[in-house]
């Protein structure tokens, strides 16, 4: 278990979070620079905060109104920095052992060789680092910091160092880590898809700041500002009026069409940002436009096309309208092809309530054209 | 066009250089004049001397260096100057500051003369005297070779157990090691050649405070013979210091971070 509720001053830069977890893998999730590394290397104890509490397992190792500072020697956390900073005068085995130096010559060479094995290092016990390739590097600075048993293992943008396409590959074996140890993590990153894939507990931050914390679902689906919904790249953040509140939907004015949402308690005329993921916009076939209940239909002219490996994205603008586009979809290559996109000038695109999330706009700017 | 500066300037460096080698050689009595009291008794002093200061250095330099590295504080600036400020006092100003410091009526000095303690005129300032001018030697690769260590090793070792002493022994210094030897020959070398601030506030004591350069000076003279065999070994024994540490350090980098 985890708790955290600090303060860290620095310079123009003020940290000032709180959050609790209690197992699994937490991921802090936001720009360069909003903290996310400073509040990692104060669960390590290489930073102080100037107040608060920090709490493992129960466990005060910062708790600033009673004067306790547990030296990051004595708090059993697994530190693994962006670089996996590993020792390059040892060897990945004196690596692995480096941390042992308190058990008995025979529990140590046990304990490297059950960490080499569990690792998959057996062939690079006597290498350096030097010689291994990124996710061989990424092994032993994970092996080196689980081997001190720590109750809590700290992550700092593990993939960034590596190749794209071994991030997967790597995420997965973090994730099994994970599971087989039962140690709790708490992951620093910028790249949305390690949330998608290892955010069991997502923890948004900005500025220092934490503006959202939620199961991943939460984070994407429910962002609750425009920044969070940025962040994890909704693709459509619209900019809409409330209508009118009816008996169980809210009526919402965007681009001068009325589009049906969910009902939350806003007034009439407050400005809102509707979102809506871009896999979220439905394409409607002329032959099914009746096949069931339908809202919030729109007829819409593409604009431009993308691909990008699996998927396609299409950008569709309303006919009366002169942005750019109004509205962006992302389908999978199957269902492009099979709808035979190529050459669409036009489409037919259902936004279903379901998909609709509706959030405050604080800036009070007209909201159509 | 850029061949003939280049010339006169190699030449200008290693002709007299060579001139003092091309007038021993044809001598005889090389090995007489080595033995004579004057040229090894300098030998020795000099070298236990250098080796001392090179000691005191490293000592008290290693921390600052270190310092210097890895903190940011109020006043880093100023002691970041003083370690510059030997390297652009003239050595006979260092002399006699050091001088008016460990002298018998110095700031310090007075108050050790009472304890019994005096260090003008002795070996001990001679050991000063070159700790002092060559200290910056050291300092500066020292803290070049700290810098280059990722401070995350360090914080890593933090938090696998270490103490932030043993993890200087057992990362920073292993890592910098390169920079502290290469820095540690300079620092050394500097030493064997001090000259003005020695004269000043150790003197010319043969046995006690006459080192090599100091022999040369009185050599010139009355002995040009062993002036000129004292000059080859200050320029042969540097040299070879240097070459030798190159050539471990090469040898040694192939190994340990291939």
């Amino acid at each position: 278990m985890l708790e955290i509720a600090l303060q860290k001053r620095f310079d123009a830069f003020q940290l000032d979070i709180a959050f609790a977890a209690h197992d699994g893998i937490i991921v802090l999730f936001g720009p360069s620079g909003s903290g996310k590394s400073l509040t990692l290397q104060a669960v390590a104890g290489t930073v102080q905060p100037d107040s608060g509490y920090i709490g493992l397992d129960g466990q005060p190792v910062f708790d600033h109104r009673n004067g306790i500072n547990i030296a990051p020697q004595q708090r059993r956390v697994g530190y693994v920095p962006q670089n996996y900073a590993l020792f390059p005068h040892l060897t990945v085995m004196d690596n692995i052992g480096f941390g042992l130096t308190r058990l008995s010559r025979r529990e140590r060479e046990q304990r490297v060789t059950e960490f080499v094995e569990l690792f998959g290092l057996q062939d690079l016990g006597r290498h350096r680092p030097r010689q291994l390739s990124g996710g061989q590097q990424q092994r032993v600075a994970l092996a080196r910091a689980l081997a001190i048993r720590p109750r809590i293992l700290l992550l700092d943008e593990p993939f960034a160092a590596l190749d794209v396409s071994l991030r997967s590959a790597l995420r997965q074996e973090l994730m099994q880590v994970q599971t087989r140890s039962g140690v709790m993590i708490l992951m620093v990153t910028h790249d949305l898809a390690d949330v998608f894939t290892l955010g069991q507990q997502v923890i948004v931050y900005d500025n220092g700041r934490i503006i959202q914390q939620g199961s991943r679902d939460e984070v994407f689906f429910r962002p609750v500002n425009e920044r969070v919904a940025a962040f994890v790249q909704t693709g459509n953040i619209l900019p809409a009026v409330v209508d009118r509140i009816e008996s169980g939907t809210l009526w919402l004015d965007w681009q001068g069409r009325r589009l049906a949402a969910a009902p939350l308690p806003f007034e009439s005329g407050t400005p809102v940002y509707l979102c809506v993921r871009a896999s979220q916009i439905l394409i409607v076939r002329p032959d099914r436009l009746t096949a069931r209940q339908r809202e919030n239909l729109l007829d819409v002219d593409v604009v431009g096309q993308d691909m990008h490996a699996e998927t396609y994205t299409l950008y569709l603008r309303l006919p009366d309208s002169d942005a750019a586009h109004d509205l962006e979809l992302v389908l999978p290559g199957y269902v492009y092809h099979r709808l035979e996109l190529e050459n669409a000038k036009s489409l037919t695109v259902e936004l279903r309530r379901q998909d609709l999330h509706v959030i405050h706009r604080q800036d009070t700017a007209a909201s159509t054209s | 066009m850029l061949l003939i500066p280049v010339l006169l300037m190699a030449g200008f460096l290693v002709l007299p250089l060579l001139a003092i080698f091309l007038r021993i050689l044809p001598q005889e009595g090389i090995w007489t004049t080595l033995q004579q009291p004057l040229v090894t008794e300098a030998l020795q002093l000099s070298l236990v001397t250098s080796l001392s200061s090179l000691g005191l250095t490293a000592l008290l330099g290693t921390p600052v260096a270190y310092v210097l590295a890895r903190y940011r504080f109020r006043g880093i600036g100023v002691l970041d100057t003083l370690v510059d400020m030997p390297t652009v006092l003239p050595p006979t100003v260092a002399g006699v500051a050091l001088l008016m410091t460990f002298g018998r009526q110095g700031l310090l000095g007075q108050w050790l003369d009472t304890i019994g303690l005096q260090i003008s005129f002795t070996t001990v300032a001679v050991v000063l005297a070159q700790s002092f001018v060559s200290a910056p030697f050291y300092i500066r690769a020292a803290q070049a070779g700290f810098q280059s260590v990722d401070g995350e090793l360090e914080r890593v070792a933090y938090t696998l157990g270490y103490s932030p002493l043993r993890t200087f022994l057992r990362v920073t210094v292993p890592l910098a090691f390169p920079a502290l030897l290469s820095g540690g020959v300079m620092a050394w070398a500097r030493a064997l050649g001090e000259f003005g601030a020695t004269i000043m506030f150790a003197g010319n004591l043969m046995g006690r405070t006459q080192t090599m350069p100091l022999a040369i000076y009185i050599a010139m003279e009355s002995d040009l013979a062993a002036a000129l065999v004292l000059s080859a070994l200050l320029i042969i024994v540097p040299f070879g210091g240097l070459f030798l540490v190159r050539a471990l350090l090469r040898r040694r980098n192939v190994v340990a971070y291939a």
